[in-house]
């Protein structure tokens, strides 16, 4: 069944493609945006852990391979507002340093644009969405900007000890940068700290997608379609232009969208899957993969959790999951002795029942719960988010098995490399004796190495013959086909990535608006 | 302040029910209710819910009475993008029932040859021997999916009936906390 031909149509309702509709349907074009998930409203993001799952993945699953596996379920979207609608609202911004890895360091890959490019978007950024933070404090690690709309969170007893223990061994730490309310911003209201965020903010306290750039889409009359789910862009007969979208709707029907401009915002695993299933005979391994990168390059942060156990009352309920401290002290690359890479570090996010368990999954019953009863009081957790470099060993690729639309399932391969083995353990020590340093009485450390915060499979760059896409997500080879989200960072810093997605497909996505005419001609 | 504000969130609804039918009227029961009613399971075995009710309680205590089968039960016979279960976090291929009955089954075998008998039958310490067994991977002959995975699934699914819900935390001492209840505890 083919649609009534629009201008631009998005695949996919996460933080990127809420970008692109927000800016486009207020530009006066005819907007739809096909989300593979419901179309969730507030009022049904319940205040628990089990039905938290519920805004998970439930799509076609991804085959996750390599060393170190990438987490994805529980780190991809499923329904509006994307993985955005679970997200923590960390907001730090990349660093000067992360835009120019080859340059400064021979390794890695430069982005084709610098940190100024991109600064101005991040404040336009904290403008749209809200955020809480002290940007005075932040200017110790980067450049000034305007200050945040809101000042910082409030902070509670966790985020104060912890905070303790980094200055105790020289680390400096400042309030974290969050998309949050510290206040009421634009009649949502201010955040009342009850750290149900990773399961969806029903409030509206929490800057996510549904209610910052898509609600402003939907006023300008963007149609977002739910339960829609893409199997392929298709192109024109030359095989110089796409021409819109194969998708399944919510009744299982085969359609076509038609539209002058196609953006893919599915997420870095999703979109990969799309360009390569849509294979013509004009594109032979995949859309706009001539140089066989799409799928190629994807990154993750790899996870240093350090749990630790306090004799005193941690009052750990209390707060938001996201961080109430933060730092860039070990964000330099060449930080530590051993390992390559950026560091991010955060302290003071509430625990959920589920923390505690997961901290030991070695204990079972009585144990169990007599740790249980302890970790309610005295558990605390830090992080430190490290960077991997980008690899063309770590891909999507197809496989032969089919989902229930006919389409290729993919495989993720993902392992770190030695640096990022190296920096993770570092870091693993470092938040060791940030928390001992904190008064801890007991601090411990996981075996297995995870991942978040995935990145790559569709990288921006200078030209064809490095990259998929412009630092706009402009694909090299159709101009009217678009790529936005974290897919297209050549390098992924060790920042939570959703502020710099957000700034970065503002940039684009106004780009599009002003050369529209270019574009679709 | 806050506490206002939370409350006009909550909508004081009866707390943890799942659809139940009993006498060809749906009715609705906590997990721990239905097993308590005796309700029948839908896709589950007797015998399949007898191993994860035994395989539950070893995990987290409690997990028996808090209806981990029926709880289970009730999220394998919906479709799998409405499951609550951390199956679909761990990327398990729907339709989560194959999982469930393919752990079962290794675990019960698991048993016979560890002990001679039926895990159910086995001695609540020949139970938690199994149990960190299955998470060491030292199941002899085992055969199924990964025995640590299938450790480390059921004991989430224990720990959600257990800890995970809004009773769980009154009894750590924790406030719950919510802005919008869970009307249905899953």
């Amino acid at each position: 069944m083919a649609n009534e031909k629009v201008d631009v149509v998005i695949v996919g309702a996460g933080a990127s493609g809420s970008v692109f509709a927000s800016v486009l349907a207020k530009a006066g074009k005819k907007v739809v945006v096909l989300e593979a998930g419901p179309d969730w409203q507030l009022s049904e993001l319940i205040s628990s852990e089990m039905w938290g799952r519920r805004i998970r993945p439930a799509g076609a699953p991804f085959r996750l391979e390599g060393k170190n596996p990438f987490g994805y379920a529980g780190q991809a979207g499923w329904g509006v507002g994307g993985a955005a609608l679970h997200y923590f609202a960390n907001h730090p911004r990349f660093l000067e340093t992360d835009y120019r890895m080859k340059s400064e360091h021979n390794r890695g890959l430069d982005w084709p644009i610098a940190y100024k490019d991109v600064a101005p978007y991040y404040d336009r950024v904290a403008r749209d969405v809200g955020m809480a933070g002290d940007a005075k404090a932040e200017e110790k690690w980067r450049p000034a900007g305007d200050p945040y709309p809101m000042p910082p969170m409030k902070t509670f007893r966790q985020g104060e000890v912890l905070k303790k223990g980094f200055e105790a061994i020289g680390i400096s730490m400042a309030p974290a940068p969050v998309a949050m309310n510290s206040t009421e911003f634009k009649g949502r209201p201010a955040c009342i700290y009850d750290g149900w965020c990773h399961v969806g903010c029903p409030t509206g306290a929490l800057a996510n997608p549904t209610v910052t750039y898509l609600n402003e889409a939907r006023k300008a009359n963007a149609e977002v379609r739910a339960l829609c789910t893409v199997t392929r862009v298709l192109t024109n007969q030359q095989g110089n232009r796409v021409t819109g979208v194969e998708y399944y709707d919510d009744k299982k029907q085969k359609q076509v969208q038609e539209a002058s401009v196609v953006v893919l915002a599915a997420w870095s695993g999703q979109n990969p899957r799309i360009m390569l299933n849509s294979a013509t005979d004009k594109h032979a391994k995949g859309l706009a993969n001539g140089n066989d990168l799409v799928g190629k390059y994807m990154m993750a942060h790899s996870v240093a959790g350090v749990s630790a156990m306090f004799d005193q009352d941690m009052e750990n309920h209390l707060g938001t999951i996201g961080a109430q401290y933060m730092s860039y002290d070990r964000y330099p690359k060449t930080s530590y002795k051993s390992g390559f890479g950026s560091t991010y570090i955060v302290a003071g996010f509430a625990q959920k029942t589920h923390d505690f368990a997961n901290s030991r999954p070695d204990l079972i019953g009585a144990k169990l719960h007599e740790y249980m009863k302890q970790a309610a009081r005295g558990f605390s957790r830090v992080t430190l988010f490290g960077e991997a470099l980008p690899s063309l060993e770590n891909r999507i690729e197809l496989i032969s098995d089919k989902d229930a639309h006919g389409m290729p399932l993919a495989r993720l391969v993902h392992s770190f490399d030695d640096d990022a083995v190296a920096l993770w353990r570092a870091n693993l020590e470092e938040g060791q004796r940030a928390v001992k340093a904190a008064g801890a009485k007991e601090a411990w450390v996981g075996t297995v190495m995870p991942t978040t915060h995935l990145h790559g499979g569709t990288i921006m760059g200078t030209g064809a013959s490095n990259s998929t896409v412009n630092s706009y997500g402009q694909t090299h080879e159709l101009p009217n086909l678009w790529v936005a989200g974290p897919g297209i960072f050549p390098t992924e810093g060790a920042s939570n990535p959703t502020y710099t997605i957000l700034a970065v497909s503002l940039r684009g996505a106004e780009q599009l608006a002003s050369s529209w005419g270019s574009v679709t001609n | 302040m806050a506490t206002i504000e939370r409350r006009a969130f909550m909508k004081g609804a009866t707390l943890g029910a799942l659809a139940f039918t009993v006498g060809g009227s749906t009715v609705m029961l906590t997990p721990g209710e239905a097993r308590a009613r005796n309700i029948p399971f839908r896709l589950l075995k007797e015998a399949e819910a007898e191993i994860i009710e035994a395989i539950g309680d070893t995990l987290v205590q409690g997990a028996r009475a808090a209806g981990v089968a029926h709880f289970i039960d009730h999220q394998i016979s919906v479709p799998a993008e409405e499951a609550l279960l951390q199956a679909r976090i761990f990327n398990v291929r729907p339709p989560f029932v194959n999982f469930y009955r393919a752990a079962v089954s290794a675990i019960d075998s698991g048993s016979r040859r560890a002990f001679g008998y039926k895990f159910t039958e086995a001695t609540p310490d020949q139970q938690s021997e199994f149990a960190h067994n299955m998470r060491q991977n030292k199941v002899d002959g085992w055969q199924g999916p990964p025995a640590p995975f299938v450790y480390t699934l059921l004991r989430t699914d224990a720990v959600d009936v257990v800890y995970g819900t809004m009773e769980g935390y009154e009894l750590l001492g924790i406030p719950y906390q919510a802005h919008i209840v869970p009307e249905k505890r899953w």
